[in-house]
């Protein structure tokens, strides 16, 4: 089964997912994944938005 | 806080890092700014608008045992503000600590007003607000 096929539900569990991240504070590129912050013990607050050079 | 913010748009790693630089208003910056060219993570969440390649203005918290406890998604064109995602965030850290407690609307910070849901507290939300 594909991550797409199955919407989240609230209260449920999210699959692990990855994202390449700029780092401000680093000042360098990486990446981040859920796992990584829940084995810091740490909860995870996403913000989409459409595009970058607009408003958020 | 105990929290990793990380913002998500379908823009590279290398366009953050430019637009960081060139926009004043983020100056002061300190999130991961994350890249999700492919949209995979935008759809997992279900914010992925396939004809235009962009994201919905979705807003989700995630508890550290990996539980979906927040999802709120707006339109491209209506803009967030950074109180309402703190408000919901403190609620959940809040909950987290009191789980038989419950945030009600006006619920802005610790030491507000909460309620305990019961059988007493059914039809008179307004009496156990006023206590």
């Amino acid at each position: 089964m594909t991550l797409e096929s199955k919407p989240l539900q609230l209260g449920g569990q999210v699959p692990n997912f990855e994202l390449a991240v700029y780092d401000p504070v680093k000042n360098d590129f990486g990446t981040i994944s859920l796992d990584e912050i829940k084995s810091q013990g740490k909860w995870t607050l996403l913000f989409f938005y459409p595009a970058d050079f607009t408003f958020v | 806080m105990g929290a990793v913010l990380i913002t998500v748009s379908t823009d590279t790693q290398f366009v953050h890092l430019a637009w960081k630089r060139h926009e004043k208003s983020l100056e002061n910056v300190q999130y991961l700014m994350g890249s999700d060219a492919s949209g995979k993570v935008s759809r997992l969440f279900g914010v992925y608008v396939e004809d235009a390649g962009l994201a919905l203005r979705g807003t989700f918290i995630i508890n550290p045992e990996g539980r979906l406890l927040n999802s709120e998604v707006s339109f491209f064109n209506m803009g967030r503000n950074i109180e309402e995602l703190m408000r919901k965030f403190k609620a959940n850290l809040y909950l987290a600590k009191k789980p038989a407690e419950a945030c009600p609307a006006q619920w802005k910070d610790e030491g507000d007003k909460t309620l305990t849901p019961g059988p007493s507290m059914v039809g008179k939300v307004h009496e156990a607000l006023a206590k």
